[in-house]
């Protein structure tokens, strides 16, 4: 009591000297949304992006020492170079070499989708690091220790004093400074967006255009919109590995009409985030457009788009893939995939 | 700076408000404290964790390892009908069996009134989802330490509810795990609202304990039964953590709490 008292006597004292040190005061980073991008879905009210958060939340990205062991960061399995994917992992491998079950997805323009992880386990940005944070196979993070590793740490206090006008070093702050990074991770310079917006340098070739068309007529009702997610659940008939029968989204909803379902992911710098699929059993985009033109396998959830006039899969001839490559390869964003203002 | 002047102001307001009504006698004013007592029980029975309990009209005989849940969005009805809700942020709490203090909670910063009901939420409401992580402060390490968040999925465990179970045709001790919490298809968040016997009188000088039974046989043998045995089909105990049973255990929960009596007691 008595040492609350003589705060309450010292601390005008010390403001009242401050106003002769420079103060800094946190600029707010502006959300631009893409003009050929559909509508920001997070809720940025509650968490306006300012420069001094984004800062905190990417080195809380970086930080190995919010896991268990002291080793891996969130950057480990999402690399800056490959989209924030684990570029050469299947499936990606957390705490004592443990192993996930499912492919790292990518980072990329997460404040404009509406549905997180292969399952949908997060529909709202904010709860989505919590999973991989907690997961005892991934990075088995306990709070009370993170906690204490940043008040014990000088610059966290400075960045979190800078960044939340409560100045507060809390699992709240902690989310929300993480969000800021992740919705300020924002992928439209591709050579594809430029020539969405017509602008400099967005010209794509006659067979990156022959490409585009096909795309729209066989692969934009799933991957739809610039985003290329519908931000949807399906099962592409993938034939199921029997040693994990991951059975997808079905473990959310224990809804038999679930079974084998994943998210639509997002093919923005598909070049460079293989393998593929929620499981990366697929190495290359040769292999998955195989996997739509003969491999899919017929089973009681298979998403009808994949199951017309008694045909599986989507009908592609050798010269539609020829085309379907390049055109993948202009959502490339190069300028994204080298940005500092995201690198470690 | 601004946070002191505000609270200097609130301080004198208090200060003059007090002065201003002490010599009216009848009226009440100030704010105090309210603790909220949770003794957890099965059926007619005191709990005692790991002891067989009476078996459920079921023909289930469970002994129950642990017992947790979430406490959240107290509000208070005073006697003329107005309300008082508990700050959001600061409205979380963990009921654990096994954490005696976390069985008594300490509500303080109360109005000075006669209330007559109180209501709260089992769970984490969908609205704070909507909010993100405005308002969840520390909230995630208390749930994480009593064990009450979900790796797989966001979010919190809003009940959690374990122990083994025997049957006619299960015959030995068998596990069984209930877990409730957003799913991809329910929320499961539920409010009990319940009437006191007597006020609640919140004074500066009087902070009233209300005494909430709980009957635990209520989750699976309230309303809906929830029939372990059947859901034991592979073998591997029953596991709830999903699925329909979750919203029809959720239902059992608004029958679980019922008030014992209430002290108000001079501090």
């Amino acid at each position: 009591m008595k040492i609350k008292y003589i705060i309450l006597f010292v601390l005008p004292i010390l403001w009242s000297c401050s106003n002769n040190e420079e103060v800094y005061v946190d600029l707010p980073l502006e959300l631009n949304k893409p003009s050929n991008f559909p509508s920001v879905a997070y809720n940025i009210g509650q968490n306006p992006p300012t420069e001094k958060g984004f800062e905190l939340g990417k080195k809380i990205f970086y930080d190995g020492r919010l896991s268990s062991d002291g080793t891996i960061s969130c950057g480990f399995c999402h690399i800056q170079q490959n989209a924030f994917t684990h570029h050469g992992h299947t499936v990606s491998h957390g705490i004592n070499n443990a192993s996930g079950t499912r492919n790292s997805p990518s980072i990329q323009n997460m404040a404009f989708q509406t549905q997180f992880m292969w399952d949908g386990a997060a529909d709202n940005l904010d709860f989505q690091a919590v999973i991989p944070l907690l997961s005892a196979i991934e990075m088995n993070g306990n709070l009370g220790a993170i906690m204490a590793m940043m008040k014990a740490d000088p610059i966290y206090v400075k960045l979190y004093g800078q960044a939340f006008p409560n100045k507060q070093i809390n699992t709240e702050n902690m989310f929300k400074a993480l969000s800021q990074f992740m919705v300020m991770n924002i992928s439209a310079n591709s050579r594809f967006d430029k020539y969405r917006r017509n602008e400099a340098g967005g010209t794509l070739s006659s067979d990156e255009l022959q490409g585009y068309a096909i795309f729209n007529s066989k692969c934009a009702s799933c991957h739809a919109t610039d985003l290329f997610t519908d931000n949807s659940f399906r099962n592409n008939g993938l034939a199921v590995n029997p040693l994990v029968n991951d059975v997808g989204r079905y473990r959310l909803t224990e809804l038999s009409q679930d079974y084998y379902k994943f998210k639509v992911p997002s093919l923005r710098n598909v070049e460079v985030t293989a393998p593929y699929m929620h499981d990366g059993r697929f190495g290359t985009l040769d292999a998955v457009l195989n996997h739509y033109s003969n491999g899919v396998v017929n089973s009681a959830t298979l998403d009808p788009s994949l199951n017309q006039n008694g045909t599986l899969g989507i009908p592609l001839s050798s010269i539609e893939k020829s085309k379907l490559i390049p055109f993948l390869k202009t959502l490339t964003d190069n300028q994204y995939l080298t940005d500092t203002r995201f690198s470690e | 700076m601004k946070n002191i002047i505000i609270k200097s102001i609130a301080v004198l307001a208090i200060a003059i408000a007090l002065v201003s009504c002490s010599k009216n006698d009848d009226e009440v004013t100030g704010t105090g404290s309210l603790k909220v007592e949770f003794e957890n029980g099965f059926a007619e029975n005191a709990l005692i964790l790991e002891s067989p309990t009476v078996a459920t009209s079921q023909n289930e005989v469970l002994k129950i390892s642990s017992v947790k849940y979430i406490v959240s969005n107290i509000v208070l009805t005073k006697e003329d009908g107005t309300t008082f809700t508990y700050p959001k942020s600061e409205s979380y709490f963990i009921v654990d069996e096994e954490n005696p203090s976390s069985l008594l909670l300490n509500l303080s910063n109360i109005p000075a009134a006669n209330y007559k009901s109180i209501k709260f939420g089992i769970g984490v409401d969908q609205a704070q989802y909507a909010l993100g992580q405005t308002g969840i402060s520390d909230f995630w390490i208390a749930a994480q330490n009593a064990g009450m968040t979900w790796s797989w999925a966001s979010g919190f465990k809003f009940l959690a509810f374990e122990g083994t179970f025997k049957s006619p045709t299960v015959t030995t001790d068998t596990s069984f795990m209930i877990h409730t919490g957003k799913t991809g298809t329910d929320y499961n968040y539920t409010e009990i609202s319940l009437d006191l016997p007597t006020n609640a009188l919140v004074r500066t000088n009087i902070t009233p304990q209300i005494h909430l039974s709980t009957d635990l046989s209520q989750i699976i043998d309230g309303t809906n039964k929830i029939n372990l045995t059947s859901r034991n089909s592979m073998g591997m105990g029953a596991m709830i953590m999903g699925g329909a049973d979750l919203p029809l255990i959720t239902s059992n929960l608004s029958n679980m709490f019922s008030v014992e009596h209430v002290h108000n007691d001079p501090n």
